[in-house]
């Protein structure tokens, strides 16, 4: 038993510190870095400050001796939102990675100050995981402070294999904009409680909907990780008839 | 409206198939003489998830969906008919995960394309969202009818303004200077994402010349195996040559660093 006290917390980390403690010691290398200067130029016209790496990290890294792409998005800018370039940057080492990939998905979709081309890199981003996932490992983490949302929820779900915590969510629209399309009588954003344990990882791992749940510690994801390397890919998650069976409990009576 | 008039009007000699939720339209005929399946997702008031009724993608529309081109006949070619609000906002849909059910459309789509059908989808009216990511956009050839009630976004426009907390005037001018943010069709296309536009006087009722136009254009991209093409592949065209030249830049340096 690790004591609390020395445990590395994915939450607190940033993504460049997830990466390199998830992959083999010292294998990472980022491609695109802050010093590319690589930033978006439609924010200041929409009164945001850009990022010089966007808000994702990418590269390549050996994962148990595998040579694979690695991706981190990061929830604290702008939701880890996908625009243009973050989306090129995710799609193009998925297209390139060898033998397989892995995603920290903190992300609440698409960008929408860069709305149609977010929604066209996230279309080319899911058919790269399936390409990648036929011939290696694809697997997401879900289990930073935004969750994984929108487009990139779709994507991850198209994942080998999935990775939670119980500080992650997964799901398609994120509270807020629930609470704001649907009225607060349809669900209250608020309500802290009710939205974990509807959409949280424990929840998610339960129905099927990801496969491992792992604390928030780096060493046990790191583990879990090189495990879901080694799992075969769960082709059941979306299977039609498991999701029939599950939708079915939630239809209205 | 849009989605069922175009699903009815496309195929020739058409007769639906069933086994499929009301909300999901699914037709089998043909254009010039080869096979087709037309999908597309329909207000159904009867929808036994009450924010899927208006046409949204939802929960049972996902499933149906990636079933029509899963199950599609063998040699048919698919053409998903796009006219979708946006996808299902509820409790009870992100409870239930939602965004399996889209991901499981998405798969359906992707896998069938991989496998050598062909796909084909036709903007009709409303491509927001998730919803059109689920239903449209891995098709290897995307057309859309050149008018105003065509909607390409990832958000519905009011909402747009609350999220932002701009007022409807400021995101309208966002749209002329940041255009990956406007709604129209001829921004769509400046970044290679549509194939073809097709003028068309009413599309609620499409006169016979005009949707033989839209079956040319389908017939000409089947016998050029457009369909098999994947989503990366549009950054090829001339138009994103010219408008999407960052996520060409952006690509060509990760593959030097690589």
């Amino acid at each position: 038993m690790t004591p609390t006290a020395l445990r590395r917390s994915y939450v607190e980390s940033t993504s460049r510190e997830r990466i390199a403690a998830l992959a083999d010691p010292g294998s990472f290398r980022e491609i695109l870095d802050p010093f590319a200067r690589c930033s978006s130029p439609y924010l200041a016209e929409q009164g945001v400050v850009a990022q010089r790496d966007d808000g994702v990290v990418v590269g390549r890294a050996l994962l148990g001796g595998r040579d694979v792409a690695a991706v981190a998005v990061d929830g604290r800018f702008l939701g880890g939102s996908i625009g243009e370039i973050g989306g090129a940057k995710i799609a193009r080492v998925l297209e390139r990675a060898r033998d397989g990939a892995f995603l920290l998905l903190d992300t609440g979709g698409i960008r929408l100050q860069e709305a149609n081309l977010g929604l066209l890199a996230i279309a080319e981003i899911c058919d790269a995981i399936v390409a990648l996932r036929e011939r290696a490992p694809v697997v997401a983490v879900v289990a930073g402070r935004v969750g994984c949302y929108g487009g990139m929820s779709v994507a991850a779900a198209l994942c080998s294999q999935i990775i939670m915590s119980p500080v992650g969510r997964f799901g398609l629209n994120g509270p807020e904009v629930v609470e704001q399309e649907a009225g607060i009588e349809e669900l209250d954003a608020r309500d802290r409680p009710a939205i974990w344990q509807a959409t949280g990882g424990v929840r998610r791992v339960g129905q099927g909907h990801a496969d491992v749940l792992v604390e928030d510690d780096l060493d046990e994801l790191a583990r879990a990780l090189r495990d879901a390397f080694r799992a075969s890919p769960n082709r059941e998650r979306l299977s039609l008839e498991r999701l029939r069976n599950r939708f079915a409990q939630e239809a209205p009576r | 409206m849009r989605g069922a008039i175009w699903a009815r009007a496309l195929l020739e000699g058409a007769r639906a198939a069933g086994g499929f939720p009301e909300s999901v339209v699914v037709r089998d005929g043909t254009i010039a003489g080869q096979a087709y399946r037309a999908i597309a997702v329909v207000p159904h008031s009867g929808a036994r998830f009450p924010r899927a009724r208006a046409g949204e993608f939802g929960l049972d529309e996902g499933i149906g969906v990636a079933e029509a081109v899963r199950d599609a006949p063998p040699d048919a070619a698919i053409v998903s008919i796009v006219d979708v609000p946006g996808q299902a906002f509820g409790r009870r849909e992100e409870a239930a995960g939602l965004h399996l059910s889209l991901a499981a459309a998405v798969e359906a789509y992707i896998g069938e394309r991989r496998r050598g059908r062909q796909l084909f989808s036709l903007i009709v009216g409303k491509a927001i969202s998730g919803a059109f990511l689920a239903h449209g956009m891995q098709s290897g050839w995307i057309g859309a009818l050149d008018d105003g009630g065509i909607e390409v976004h990832v958000m519905p426009a009011a909402s747009v303004a609350r999220v932002t907390r701009s007022s409807d005037d400021e995101v309208a001018r966002i749209a002329t200077v940041v255009p990956a943010t406007a709604r129209d069709v001829a921004t769509f296309a400046r970044f290679g994402a549509l194939d073809a536009v097709f003028d068309v006087a009413d599309p609620l009722a499409p006169a016979a010349g005009e949707i033989e136009r839209v079956r040319t254009a389908i017939d000409r991209a089947r016998r050029a195996q457009l369909g098999t093409r994947a989503p990366v592949e549009r950054l090829q065209s001339p138009a994103a040559h010219a408008h999407r030249a960052l996520a060409r830049e952006v690509r060509r340096r990760v593959d030097q660093a690589w």
